[in-house]
């Protein structure tokens, strides 16, 4: 099939605000008479509050409020009501808020803070899933059974909140006749999202019992349904504006800040109130992602089939979970990678730790268990004698085989086997390059799968307004955070009106009173869902337009044809725009009303999965694609040149390459980090993040990137998807961690399943001969 | 203590008085209200504050107004002309290489700063001149392919 905008490079439509420095971002507003509201954080990972005494604070000149846990309202959530906005009786992480004050500037407010007294009793605390989960672990949560959660979460006690479980087959039998089998531990640490853009809030409450805020977050609707169930505003008085956001990888979704703030403004009714984030508050006082801790097993035939695999995962979730549900789901459901498993016994358990609670974060669930899978099988391919790539196809998902979860894979879930071709042809054409004495060259590849993992009726809608002049005015209430998704919509708008990309224009804010209903912006769901709510919004549109017409040459609806952006009836003609407004009979009198085309968007048939076995249609659908890296290690020094990275991904029909090439590497670039420099560390004391900044959290620059990387697309068109297309903004994250750890394994014969990998961890195994 | 300066903004001259703590960067955002220079970390670590002063490009997080008593800044809002964009604004709409926006500017002014100083930069002059520049979102390739760009049009006209 064949598109006029879709599936071409437009130039993206927010780009001249953003290179003009106009895109105005939360931190550049300023209202009259807006304060400023410093946070107190508390020093230890885990510790009761004994007494907090804020008299003092409260007396400076210029400080308006001193807010402390008895001051506002909790526990909400909305998976698990497991958190307050400001710490109460206890503290379960370090970074957590103990109190806030708000005054005429932030430094009245900082100094205000430094004279409130807080009393803590320190508590033994945990920072690894594994120990969180082992026995003697100190409870951070004595409530936990107590908790009210959504129905899909299964509290166990103790630090677990979550258990989701995967049962297919007999694994027992499977194993005992399995040839070889291979069992590894993997850690995907603790990360943090490090958007360039810090977290943002500035709102205001009246005492008609409205509120308004602006926040840097992926999540408008998300913000106000939990400002309404913590502080009871009807909805339609709650207005959250999101304008665009300076990055955000799942780190600005669901709630950060925003609960905090909101009762920061109703202490002090009729201001503004600002809460601005430092780069240090962002690492501890935001969410964190990943932290995935995997033991696996698996069982292979000699002919190189997969027979069996056993895992236990612990995901390590922070001093409150909430969102992190769903990434034990992602977990759960991806936990095979992209290979048919017959027989499957997965436990992933969500566990709270003393860390800052984890969020979503690219690809979330997904990356955590591609590590041991494509480790394991790269492992047991060697065992077996058989190449790694050709032991990977004849086990990918093709189409046919059934998934862990039960699901048979259709035609257009796109052609796995395809794309690890494709990279095994680039990665492995011709010999490893001589990069000298020094360095030794290794190539691996992983191949992967992602689902959208979100709650299985979310929903999209859009307007669609049409002006006098033709043009037409695309309403969302997705978030732009620079994944190119107005670019993409507007795309989509064009072709379904067939009307040219330049005349659509898409809101670029998101306001909760006045857009339409979007869950939010996470999951790469954006493309499929906006863009299918965007299909029928167009087709809204020109029927409505057909039946203003029919008015107008008083004839039968079904007599106007429609033809470019004209409707026409034998040769009589009128222009879209002399019906935008409505049209008028030339005594003057109004004939039609305005036209505006509404759609609303909701997956159907997606199902929570069987609490015993995980079986069911539980993801919305499915993305497939395989990495290729080639890299060299330095003997003498440990450090590892990434030469080339690959990428084939079937990611259904692609709307516009440069933006997809581009979200694709952005997501493979963030994982390069976790890989090789990034992680958070704890101090061993007090359980604090000691990487608190961005010379000690290193992130890759320029100067680290590949030189060659390639991108290709599969384009198997996605069924469910607007033109065939389906998410592609967090793809690029889920492979590159276990490819570039099986080509390290290829250069050095090392084999690691702990990020990062180091220059100092590689020169202690080189020198160890581990 | 307060300080009187006098700073050269895009052409605009500024008389401002200024507590001797105030950056750079709170000067250009705060005070004469350019809030297109972002503030990412105000530890110099990110580049996202990134403006020219007297030609070289400058973290203005990490220097005080009044150290720039005299100076002549450049901003984002002062690339290009008032109804033309700059080659390089140009370029980073052509290639994409604004995602999300925030490290933009920043990246902006240190291409305009290596154009401006040389006439046929390498590629190792393009990476050392955005090196120390972060951005999340792009992996960089279209930043780098944008100064480019900019520089093969420079040279053509």
């Amino acid at each position: 099939m064949t598109f006029k905008y879709v599936g071409k490079s437009c130039t993206r439509n927010d780009g001249v605000e953003k290179t003009t420095g106009r895109a105005l971002f939360v931190a550049d507003m300023k209202f009259p008479g807006m304060l400023h509201a410093k946070v107190l954080r508390s020093p230890y990972a885990h510790a009761k509050i004994k007494s907090i005494d804020t008299s003092e604070a409260l007396r400076q000149p210029g400080v308006f409020a001193v807010l402390t846990g008895e001051d506002v309202p909790g526990p909400f959530g909305v998976a698990i009501a497991d958190q307050y906005p400001i710490a109460r009786n206890k503290v379960r992480y370090a970074g957590e808020p103990v109190a806030a004050a708000i005054a005429i500037n932030e430094r009245a407010a900082h100094e205000a803070l430094k004279l409130v007294k807080v009393e803590y009793e320190p508590l033994p605390f945990v920072i690894h899933p594994k120990d969180a989960a082992s026995e003697g672990a100190p409870i951070i949560h004595e409530n936990l059974m107590n908790y009210h959660v959504a129905p899909y979460v299964n509290p166990v006690g103790k630090n677990i909140y979550q258990h989701f479980k995967v049962r297919k087959g007999d694994i027992e039998e499977a194993f005992n006749k399995a040839d070889v089998v291979v069992e590894a531990e993997t850690w995907f640490p603790y990360i943090h999202h490090v958007q360039l853009e810090p977290h943002c809030a500035i709102a205001q409450y009246n005492l008609d019992d409205s509120m308004i805020m602006y926040s840097t977050t992926q999540a408008p609707f998300v913000v106000q349904s939990c400002m309404q169930e913590l502080h009871g505003m009807p909805l339609s008085k709650i207005q959250v504006v999101a304008p665009y956001i300076g990055g955000g990888f799942g780190g600005k979704s669901d709630i950060t800040i925003e609960a905090l703030v909101s009762c920061l403004a109703k202490a002090v009714p009729g201001r503004f109130v600002r809460l601005l984030l430092t780069r240090e508050e962002m690492f501890i006082g935001t969410t964190l992602g990943r932290g995935g801790y995997c033991k696996y097993k698996v069982g292979v035939s000699k002919e190189g089939k997969i027979l069996a695999m056993e895992g236990e995962s612990y995901l390590g979730s922070g001093g409150n979970a909430d969102y992190a549900v769903n990434i034990v789901t992602g977990m759960g459901l991806a936990g095979t990678g992209p290979y048919e498993v017959p027989n499957l016994k997965l436990d992933v358990y969500g566990v709270y730790t003393n860390t800052p609670p984890i969020g979503a974060s690219r690809g979330y669930g997904h990356p955590e268990v591609h590590l041991p899978v494509e480790r394991l099988l790269e492992k047991a391919a060697r065992k077996l004698g058989m190449d790694p790539a050709e032991f990977r196809l004849k086990n990918l998902l093709a189409e046919g085989k059934v998934n862990g979860i039960g699901q048979v894979m259709k035609h257009e879930n796109g052609n796995v086997v395809l794309c690890a071709q494709k990279v095994a042809e680039e990665l492995y054409k011709s010999p490893k390059p001589d990069k000298g004495e020094n360095i030794m060259v290794g190539r691996g590849m992983a191949a992967y799968m992602k689902t959208p993992c979100m709650p299985t009726n979310v929903q999209s809608s859009v307007y669609l307004k049409l002006n006098v002049d033709g043009s037409v005015t695309l309403a969302t209430g997705a978030i732009e955070m620079g994944q190119g998704t107005y670019t993409a919509l507007a795309q989509i708008v064009a072709e379904a009106l067939d009307i040219p990309y330049e005349k659509v224009n898409v809101t670029n804010k998101v306001d909760t009173l006045i857009s339409p209903y979007e869950w939010q912006t996470v999951a790469s769901h954006g493309t499929w869902g906006t863009g299918n709510a965007i299909l029928l919004a167009a087709e809204d549109l020109k029927s409505k337009l057909k039946e203003s017409a029919s008015k107008v040459f008083d004839t039968d609806v079904k007599n106007i044809k429609i033809e470019g952006d004209k409707l026409i009836y034998n040769d009589k003609v009128l222009k879209w725009g002399d019906l935008a407004l409505g049209y008028k009979n030339p005594d003057g009198s109004a004939l039609t009303g305005p036209v505006i085309g509404e759609g609303h968007f909701v997956p159907k048939g997606v199902q929570n999965p069987d609490p015993e076995t995980g079986q069911g249609n539980a993801a919305a659908d499915w993305t497939f694609g395989c990495v290729g890296v080639e890299l060299g290690v330095d003997k003498t020094t440990g450090e590892i040149h990434i030469y080339r990275l690959l990428n084939t991904i079937d990611a259904g029909t692609i709307v516009n390459p440069q933006v997809a090439r581009d979200q694709v590497l952005g997501g493979m670039t963030m994982v390069l980090g976790s890989t090789l420099t990034e992680g958070i560390v704890f101090s061993e004391d007090k359980g604090n993040i000691r990487n608190n900044n961005l010379v000690d959290y290193k992130i890759i620059g320029i100067e680290d990137m590949p030189e060659e990387v390639l991108i290709n697309f599969v384009e198997t068109p996605e069924e469910s998807g607007p033109y065939g297309a389906k998410g592609i903004g967090e793809h690029g994250a889920v492979g590159p961690a276990p490819a570039i750890l099986n080509a390290i394994y290829d250069a050095t014969g090392k084999d690691f399943y702990e990020l990062p990998v180091t220059a100092e961890k590689i020169m202690m195994a080189l020198e160890g001969g581990k | 203590m307060k300080h009187s300066i006098k700073v050269n903004i895009n052409g605009q001259l500024y008389l401002e008085e200024v507590e001797t703590s105030m950056t750079l960067l709170q000067f250009i955002r705060d005070k004469v209200g350019l809030t297109g220079t972002k503030s990412g970390c105000e530890n110099g670590e990110c580049g996202a504050c990134t403006v020219i002063m007297n030609g070289n490009p400058v973290r203005s997080c990490i220097i005080l107004a009044v150290e720039a008593d005299g100076a002549e800044i450049i901003t984002v809002e002062g690339l290009g002309e008032k109804d033309k964009l700059h080659p390089l604004q140009q370029s980073f709409i052509e290639t994409g290489a604004a995602q999300c926006g925030f490290c933009t500017p920043g990246m902006l002014m240190a291409g305009k700063a290596l154009l401006d100083k040389k006439k046929n930069p390498s590629n190792e002059d393009i990476t050392e001149a955005l090196g120390g520049h972060l951005c999340r979102c792009t992996g960089y390739k279209s930043i780098s392919k944008a100064v480019e760009v900019a520089l093969s049009k420079n040279n053509r006209n």
